[in-house]
């Protein structure tokens, strides 16, 4: 099983690193394609109670449901 | 004819650029090997007549979304002399691998970087030079908002034609097949070209998702939104709905009719009655869908359309929709034809048909006419609202059962991610051609199935004889007769069984068809009404108006949009059976109690 923590777990205005993507290949590829790369900063710019969460990674906005951000792996970004 | 193809991301701009450079001589059409239609057309460049064609955006050419493989089997199977690549010059970072993985295709590439305007605003630079020489291809940077710029990425495009050849399609199969490695060097060539601060933070943008996106604020300023531009729709439709219909008549009556009267009265009565009216069924759509499209662009342009998804995902994750549905089934509540046009906005196929599932529950304007008609007639003043707000709660409720139960066999695997992209002024040019289009494509698809639905109803009420429309010897009464097992124990009876033939055309002519069968008006009418059914049959008779099909022309817009019979088979039988279970449940229950 993979450890550590994922997207779906950072806070609103956390940021992280993105260490990689775990799922099925065409997900995974689906979520590569839209800016979600291994190496790049993604930051929480808001969190729905219930529902999806906007992400900011460099020059995109991206709102998505937590089931497919728990499918990105982070590691924390020292704070700055 | 050469032919050129706009590919590029969503939110870049693509279709902003496609309709600047066609203007409005674009028409949708059918492809080889593609299942969904294209916009297309054909415009003078550097001399040449050549073809534009205009594919969905889509993220990746390798990706396995609906859109992704209609635009891979779209390159696959159609010769293609210049690919047109739309970036958006803020997010170049984000794009520039797609652009790299159509010329390592080997197929003549010119990349049109889009939003030339907003990227100086935001303080991005762009050495085009530098792009141009590491991509191997022509660059163009322009906006296609304002058209500064434009006159030069049509030169480029012009001289790239010009030197094009044809690709072999084997060759390019190949090709698609293999390719990787491209995002490092789409990384290494951003560095070398591309200058712009590490994090792009949009201030306006921010500032307005901060009280439009707000945790307590946000849900009902969307409904507030969504309020406005119902109204706007409906009450600005419903008198142009009225002068088409005004127009038409008029035209039947002063030209059409005197010069009909020539004729025998059976070919006279199928041309006037018939046809005519048919194709007048046609007419009062127009408007309302000109009038739907325009709001709707304005809400999907501005961007907001991505922010009703993010604030109403809670809810609809749970159906198995997306937030862009719902927006759709509230619209439906005007009418569900636009709605239905509406849920292309949805790329997943199995999310769209799911919501082309639900929408026609959506109790439309033209079903309200007929329930305020009959509760008005029938029930008291103090009765009537709570029983029409019944049949709203009842309408919701079928919606939702009908996503829950389907939700479980048309789910998606594709994940939800939805870019949002930053808030933009609406170009009005582009708005208008949006309703345009989908006026054209709605008359193109669907006007024959519904002039020749009007048509068979019109033979049934009036064949093989009978002195009323509908009456003793026709074969809507007969047809009423042998429904009656079926009809009876939900207490409809064989003359409102004819009514409701005509309610499958269109839920407007319901009242029309009442009257011009009884030959009564008003208060007779009403007196009439009561002695056909008591006021427990009113509301089994109209809760089965509510659920069975919408109207012909609902059917012709589930077909035209699925493209599959298939499917409307299933919506048809699915809302027959829901409309009979509730009205048995309801009727039977209620006498078994001692109404």
């Amino acid at each position: 099983m993979n450890k550590g923590p994922n997207l779906s777990s950072l806070l609103k205005g956390q940021r992280a690193t993105i260490t990689g993507i775990h799922a099925p290949d065409g997900i995974r590829h689906r979520l590569q394609a839209m800016g979600l790369r291994t190496g790049r900063e993604a930051e929480v710019v808001r969190r729905s109670r219930l529902g999806p969460m906007q992400v900011r990674i460099g020059s995109v906005n991206l709102i998505m449901r937590r089931r497919d951000a728990a499918r990105v792996f982070i590691s924390l970004s020292p704070a700055r | 004819m050469k032919r050129l193809a706009i590919v590029g991301m969503p939110n870049t701009g693509k279709s902003t650029f496609f309709n600047r450079l066609t203007g409005s001589s674009s028409r949708v059409g059918n492809w080889p090997g593609v299942t969904v239609d294209l916009l297309s057309a054909r415009v003078v460049l550097g001399g040449n007549v050549i073809e534009v064609v205009d594919l969905p955006g889509i993220y990746d050419l390798h990706g396995f979304s609906d859109d992704e493989q209609i635009v891979r089997s779209f390159l696959e199977n159609n010769p293609v002399e210049v690919y047109g690549v739309i970036l958006n010059a803020t997010q170049l970072d984000h794009q520039l691998p797609m652009a790299l993985q159509l010329s390592q295709l080997g197929v003549k590439t010119v990349v049109l970087i889009n939003m030339a305007d907003e990227a100086d605003q935001l303080g991005v630079r762009i050495d085009t030079q530098a792009l141009s020489a590491g991509l191997k291809c022509p660059v163009a940077l322009f906006s296609a908002r304002h058209g500064s710029g434009f006159n030069e990425a049509r030169e480029t495009l012009s001289t790239a034609l010009e030197q094009a050849r044809p690709v072999s399609l084997a060759l390019l199969r190949k090709e698609l097949h293999a390719d990787d490695q491209l995002v490092e060097y789409a990384e290494r060539l951003i560095q070398q070209s591309v200058s712009a601060p590490t994090r792009l933070v949009r201030e306006t943008t921010e500032r307005i998702d901060r009280i439009l996106l707000h945790p307590v604020v946000g849900l009902p300023l969307f409904f507030l939104a969504m309020l406005l531009v119902f109204q706007a729709v409906y009450t600005l439709g419903a008198p142009l709905q009225d002068s088409v219909a005004w127009l038409l008549e008029g035209f039947r009556d002063m030209a059409l009719a005197p010069l009909a009267k020539v004729l025998p009265a059976g070919l006279y009565g199928f041309l006037i009655d018939g046809l005519y009216d048919g194709i007048g069924t046609v007419a009062s759509f127009v408007p309302v869908i000109i009038l739907f499209f325009f709001f709707m662009a304005l809400v999907e342009d501005s961007g907001y359309l991505a922010r009703a998804a993010y604030l109403t995902d809670a809810l609809m994750a749970r159906l198995g929709l997306d937030g862009r549905g719902f927006v759709m089934l509230l619209m439906g509540f005007g009418c569900n034809v636009p709605a239905l046009m509406g849920t292309r906005v949805m790329r997943s196929r199995s999310m769209r048909l799911l919501s082309m599932l639900v929408i026609p529950f959506s109790l439309c304007s033209a079903r309200l006419q007929v329930f305020v008609f009959i509760t008005t007639a029938l029930f008291a003043p103090s009765q009537a609202p709570l029983v029409l707000f019944g049949l709203y709660l009842v309408s919701f409720a079928a919606a939702f059962l009908t996503a829950l139960l389907f939700g479980q066999h048309l789910k998606s695997d594709e994940p939800f991610v939805l870019e949002l992209p930053p808030y933009r002024l609406p170009v009005l040019r582009q708005v208008l051609l949006r309703g345009w289009h989908e006026v054209s494509h709605f008359l193109k698809r669907a006007s024959t199935f519904i002039v020749t639905g009007v048509v068979m109803v019109w033979l049934l009420t009036h064949y093989p004889a009978g002195g009323t429309i509908g009456g003793e010897g026709t074969f809507a009464n007969m047809l009423g007769y042998w429904l009656s097992p079926i009809l009876d124990p939900i207490g409809i009876s064989a003359d409102m069984a004819v009514i409701l033939m005509f309610g499958f055309v269109a839920k407007e002519i319901v009242i029309g068809a009442i009257v011009a069968m009884t030959g009564l008006n008003g208060d007779a009418l009403n007196g009439y009404l009561a002695t056909q059914m008591d006021s427990l049959q009113a509301i089994s008779f109209m809760l089965f108006v509510l659920l069975y099909t919408p109207c012909l022309s609902t059917l012709a817009t589930q077909r035209s949009e699925s493209r599959s019979w298939g499917f409307v088979s299933v919506s048809v039988a699915w809302s027959l059976g829901l409309a009979w279970s509730v009205s048995f449940g309801v009727y039977q229950t209620a006498r078994w109690l001692g109404y």
